[in-house]
């Protein structure tokens, strides 16, 4: 038989039902971890958080209500709960047998040992407050290290080793700059490997990190210079946001101070024209302008967007889910999402006089008043609602006004006692710079998303978070100069079977490129990059066929060098995508992009080899090599090897690099003109005599540029 | 055009598993002796299907309007219905199917004039009456259906034939997804390969281009000679190699096994798109649209040996007819009905159909109740998970069946409710797999596409 089907060894319901579940035979029954996620799945659809849906007036989402009639704690034979979910009786039993989500055996059991052991619930992990955890001994001279090595201690682990110098300074200029080090900057750190702070700092203090890190944001800001839609209008000032967002993150703007400029700039007193701006933030959605659009439909749905938008990108809650019915899993109620819907309702859409940047503005005439619409309807109105955050986290601060201002509810997003806000954010840094977020799920903090892997480590971090003012560079630095960031990412054989996913960190992971920073690396080690910060954004070159079916058809490429600029100025038409960004996973921006994918297809193997963008930077890159003051090809392979993959060879690829050099070099002579193809884009530039070395090194770098060390940070 | 899958000698599996780096290294050192990723698996039995085509009808098709006829619901029209059960919205009273139905066939079946042109092969279809979901959202049931898990992250169905089976073309990816004009909701999380080794993911295709170059961008090149291209591949995979050694990342092999795909693709992907090489008469069979040109394609990809090609309806959510149905179903099935019936008439005279699965289905169906915005109908249906149809054809199906049933209104599923586990389980058993021994060692378990369920609907097979 084939070993791909062995047969089922320890397969059991138990350990099926839920992520954390432990084995039957553990000492206590954990709500969070036992409880929660069945009453979630198989209950609360009928008696949960949601009124209109709740039958024989029952909830068990909430301990008051379930121990006032259905459980005894302490007494499971004597709970109707526990009666009605071990019944054999198909008229009692529960769920009804039309419940396509049965119980299962063990899951009563682990029900039946909750109530024995006191039904005790606890609140979702998420919405219990912050508190600022004792960093666990022994010290280190970095808290997280002493969180992670706590960890792995306690399961028996140990840290990998250090990554190698060359491999360090790759990891962390493309982290924090989204572009790779020069040669002489790796030979320098290499040099004096305790120069790596210095550095960090330098990365930190440079332009291209606000380049780097913005991207991340403009993919949760479901950023584009477009309207979306068949009509797909351009938003010519849209790009005005964009640079705001840089300049934010570049000047360390306090997250704080980042949150409430973008939700509501324009409420702050005497707003400048930067705070006007931030508010382009919620006029990045989609927005569908076509003739005969119910206009009063395609505002309630772009005012929706807004709000599921700030949900997930600073709560980390689904909470569009309570757009048409009260959340099922998380206790947000249709009354919620309107009363935080209400504080939309009077926005309207201006632009800044001067730089005509999207800005969002308040109505002080004829103000709409906010109902809850039922089934998400827009046509439908409900009872009427006040603005209000929601109702299961702290509630808002009394406010100066009658009624509460977005700008009230901005200050409670970053209000000391909000408890998700802080954890989001984090969560969101420390995923960019690990690959995973310490909850896994960042855009879902509620109680279907994963359980943080290190809790205390999560809550210590968002409290030194907004101790140190909310600064994302502080928070940065601390992470990227700790023992666990600089790990080694080689793979573990020992922990192949117990952390596959490396959730432990007993190492550093291996991570794919995000698109960008692919197209960008790319153009650096080529000397092709045009390093101009800002401005509007550009259209790369494309085939004529993908922009046929956008009807954009007008398409030009931008002029001169433009095109060889970040790849976060490209042009985001939304009916227009870069294939060369989508292919690599960048986002549609149809919706907050709060996590990317990283697959791997042989698309991907297909842009690398055949994309006009990576032909063009390989053969620049060879041109560049060609060009540069080396004595002998032995030194051109060398400073092409170590320009793309940011160490020098080992000698025996430099070996297998010559001798694939020497036989190339024989048949591009022997193919004449057929082999000079390969120089197409830099033939020009390059005199007759040294079209063949030009032509050999063209492959040798379309080699090394397809290498997985350059596709990866490692 | 298709090989057989060669097993690999026992010993060098045994090693692997001792060493315990698992299947996912198989490719790897496949990769290292031959120079090229092979066929991994075989079945544990003879199957009775080699290949599937799925039609993802992504938004839920209406149910009471294409394969599961309800007359009561005249009865009761402009009427509430005696039971509702609670779905994400609020439907009203019961709602006939605006279509006619009409009977087909040795077999009788009653058919929608919606699918009139399909219902001309009723007899080789067996159509699943009984189809229950979780719950009555998108997002889970999508997820649901082709991953087998309604929340949590899990590898595909193709994904999962990938692993157990392998392709039978090495130079196609064995598992294709075309939906045109964008993503279908929950994008490429539909084809995702999981825990399953990366090299398992289906590969999108934007089936709404008709050109090769532009069905799949970079397909060729005009600055590199193959010749060229090839010893450049062995060169990066020898450096890759050196560059492995202490790594042992199985993503690290799935890159390589990537280039070398991407390699052969170029070759074997522009016939395989290209169907300008497809007759006349055949090209104007399937229709000389964007469905008609994905599903002739989907032939030629399962003619070259391609395991599993999925296509979606189009980007996001299609069928989800909440309102004014009778013209949005009547355009949508225009669009795939001549589709449907050209293909199973070319599979059959090409004798393909007796091993090839059709599964035609959506994530879930939809309510025979109509759905209201406040006091007004919408002359549409709400989503309905507790009861739906789908239908498979070819490979091992009794044809002309009816499995199951709902009750009288099309509300719920009746008589012999059916999973979507049921479903994985039966598609892996028509495909020569025991899905209880179709198994991933992960993270201190084995995980399987059936999770702890799945019973064989043994009523339609053949």
């Amino acid at each position: 038989m084939h070993h791909a089907f062995q047969p089922l060894q320890i397969l059991t319901l138990l350990v099926a039902t839920s992520t954390g579940a432990q084995a039957a035979g553990d000492a206590r029954i954990d709500f969070s971890r036992d409880i929660r996620p069945i009453l979630a799945t198989k209950c609360y659809a009928c008696h949960g958080p949601d009124e209109d849906k709740r039958e024989a007036n029952l909830r068990l989402d909430v301990r008051a209500e379930a121990v006032k009639e259905a459980i005894r704690p302490g007494k499971p034979e004597a709970s109707e709960f526990w009666k009605r979910i071990s019944t054999a009786d198909p008229d009692d039993v529960m769920p009804p047998p039309s419940s396509p989500k049965p119980l299962t055996d063990p899951e009563r059991e682990l029900f039946r040992r909750w109530i024995a052991e006191g039904a005790e619930y606890k609140d979702h992990w998420s919405f219990i407050p912050i508190r600022r955890p004792d960093v666990p001994v022994p010290a280190t001279t970095n808290p997280i290290d002493a969180f992670i090595q706590a960890r792995l201690r306690h399961e028996g682990l140990s840290p990998a080793a250090q990554a190698s110098p060359p491999t360090l300074i790759r990891r962390v200029f493309l982290d924090l700059t989204g572009l790779p080090p020069s040669p002489e900057e790796v030979a320098a750190f290499v040099a004096d490997p305790a120069s790596y702070e210095s550095i960090v700092d330098r990365l930190l203090a440079s332009p291209n990190f606000g380049e780097r890190w913005a991207r991340h944001w403009l993919d949760e800001a479901r950023y584009a210079d477009s309207n979306g839609f068949l009509g797909d209008g351009l938003r010519p000032n849209a790009y005005r946001y964009r640079d705001w967002v840089i300049q934010a993150i570049n000047a360390d703007m306090p997250f704080d101070q980042f949150t409430i400029e973008q939700i509501a700039g324009d409420l702050l007193p005497n707003p400048s024209r930067e705070q006007l701006t931030a508010t382009g933030f919620h006029r990045n959605a989609a927005l569908n302008t076509e003739a005969g659009v119910d206009k009063e439909q395609a505002r309630f749905q772009n005012l929706a967007d807004r709000v599921n938008t700030t949900g997930r990108v600073w709560m980390g809650l689904t909470i569009g889910c309570a757009q048409c019915h009260t959340h099922k899993y998380d206790p947000i109620t249709i009354r919620d999402y309107y009363s935080f819907y209400a504080f939309f309702n009077n926005t309207v859409d201006r632009d800044e006089p001067k730089s005509k940047a999207p800005t969002l503005a308040e109505l002080d005439k004829d103000r709409r008043q906010t109902y809850v619409h039922l089934a998400g309807d827009y046509a439908r109105r409900g009872p009427d609602v006040m603005p209000a955050s929601l109702s299961a986290l702290p509630p808002m601060k009394r406010p100066t006004q009658p009624e509460p201002t977005r700008l009230d509810l901005a200050r409670w997003l970053v209000s000391p006692t909000n408890p998700l806000t802080s954890r989001v954010a984090v969560n969101q840094i420390w995923g960019t710079l690990f690959g995973t977020g310490i909850v896994s799920t960042p855009d879902d903090f509620g109680a279907t998303g994963e359980p943080p892997s290190h809790p205390e480590l999560l809550d210590w971090m968002a409290s030194e978070f907004m101790h140190k003012g909310w600064s994302r560079k502080r928070l940065i630095r601390l992470i990227v100069t700790s023992t666990t960031y600089k790990q080694s990412s080689n793979h573990r054989e020992d922990i192949a079977e117990i952390d596959p996913l490396n959730r432990l960190l007993s190492r550093q992971n291996r991570l794919r490129l995000d698109a960008e920073i692919l197209r960008d690396s790319a153009l650096a080690i080529s000397g092709m990059l045009v390093r101009e910060i800002g401005g509007p954004s550009f259209r790369p070159p494309l085939p004529e066929d993908v922009f046929e079916v956008g009807r954009s058809s007008n398409w030009q490429a931008s002029p001169g060098g433009e095109i060889y600029r970040r790849s976060l100025y490209i042009i985001t038409l939304r009916s227009v995508l870069y294939p060369l960004l989508t292919t690599f996973d960048g986002p549609d921006a149809a919706d907050a992009c709060v996590r990317r994918e990283r697959s791997n297809t042989p698309l991907q193997a297909l842009t690398m080899m055949n994309d006009p963008a990576f032909v063009e930077a390989a053969q620049s890159l060879a041109a560049r090599v060609l060009h540069g003051n080396y004595h002998d090809t032995k030194e051109r392979l060398t400073r092409v090897f170590e320009l793309t993959l940011n160490r020098p060879p080992r000698p025996e690829e430099l070996t297998r690099l010559k001798a694939f050099f020497d036989e190339q070099q024989k048949r591009v002579k022997a193919g004449g003109n057929e082999a000079l193809k390969s120089l197409s884009f830099i033939e020009k530039s390059v005199a007759t005599p040294n079209k063949i070395e030009a032509a050999t090194l063209v492959a040798i770098a379309r080699v090394l540029m397809n290498l997985d060390e350059f596709i990866n940070r490692e | 055009m298709t090989t057989s899958p060669q097993p690999a000698p026992l010993s060098r599996r045994d090693l692997l598993r001792r060493s315990g780096l698992g299947f996912g290294m198989m490719g790897l050192v496949d990769l290292l002796e031959s120079g090229t990723a092979r066929a991994a698996g075989q079945p544990n039995f003879a199957p009775r299907a080699k290949r599937i085509i799925h039609f993802f009808l992504n938004g839920g098709p209406s149910h009471v309007d294409t394969f599961d006829p309800k007359p009561s619901l005249q009865k009761y029209a402009g009427k509430s219905l005696p039971q509702t059960l609670l779905t994400e919205r609020k439907t009203g009273v019961a709602f006939p199917s605006p279509f006619e139905f009409q009977r087909y066939g040795q077999s009788g079946i009653a058919v929608s004039e919606l699918f009139a042109k399909t219902a001309q092969h009723i007899d080789d279809i067996a159509i699943i009456r009984s189809m229950q979901a979780q719950v009555p959202n998108h997002e889970p049931s999508l997820m649901l259906m082709n991953c087998g898990d309604s929340i949590r992250t899990r590898p595909s169905l193709g994904s999962w034939l990938m692993y157990g089976l392998g392709s039978e073309n090495q130079n196609l990816p064995g598992f294709v997804a075309m939906c045109p004009g964008g993503h279908p909701v929950k994008g490429a999380e539909n084809w995702q390969s999981a825990f399953l080794p990366g090299a398992h993911q289906g590969t999108y295709v934007d089936s709404k281009h008709t050109e090769v170059d532009r069905l799949i961008e970079n397909i060729r090149s005009p600055h590199v000679m193959p010749e060229a291209q090839r010893r450049q591949l062995d060169l990066l995979r020898t450096l890759n190699q050196s560059h492995r050694q202490g790594r042992l990342d199985p993503r690290l092999e799935a890159r390589v096994q990537s280039f070398e795909l991407a390699f052969r693709m170029q070759t074997e992907a522009t016939d395989a798109f290209d169907l300008s090489r497809e007759p006349q008469h055949l090209r104007a069979l399937y229709g000389d649209t964007v469905h008609g040109r994905q599903t002739l394609i989907a032939r030629r990809l399962i003619e070259r040996g391609v395991r599993y090609v999925q296509l979606w309806h189009g980007a996001g959510q299609p069928w989800d007819s909440h309102e004014n149905i009778e013209a949005n179903h009547r355009k949508l099935a225009a669009e795939i009905d001549q589709p449907i019936a050209a293909l199973l008439s070319d599979l059959k005279s090409r004798g393909m159909l007796e091993d090839t699965l059709i599964l035609w289905g959506g994530e879930f169906g939809r309510t025979p109740s109509v759905e209201m915005s406040g006091n007004k109908s919408k002359l549409g249906r709400d989503h309905n998970h507790y009861g739906f149809s789908v239908w498979m054809a070819g490979g091992g199906i009794k044809g002309g069946t009816i499995h199951g049933s709902t009750d009288e209104f099309g509300f719920a599923a009746k008589e012999n409710p059916v999973s979507v586990h049921d479903l994985h389980a039966t598609i892996l058993h028509l495909m020569g797999i025991d899905h209880e021994r179709l198994t991933y060692r992960y993270s201190g378990r084995d995980f399987r596409l059936t999770d702890v369920e799945g019973e064989i609907l043994k009523e339609i097979l053949s």
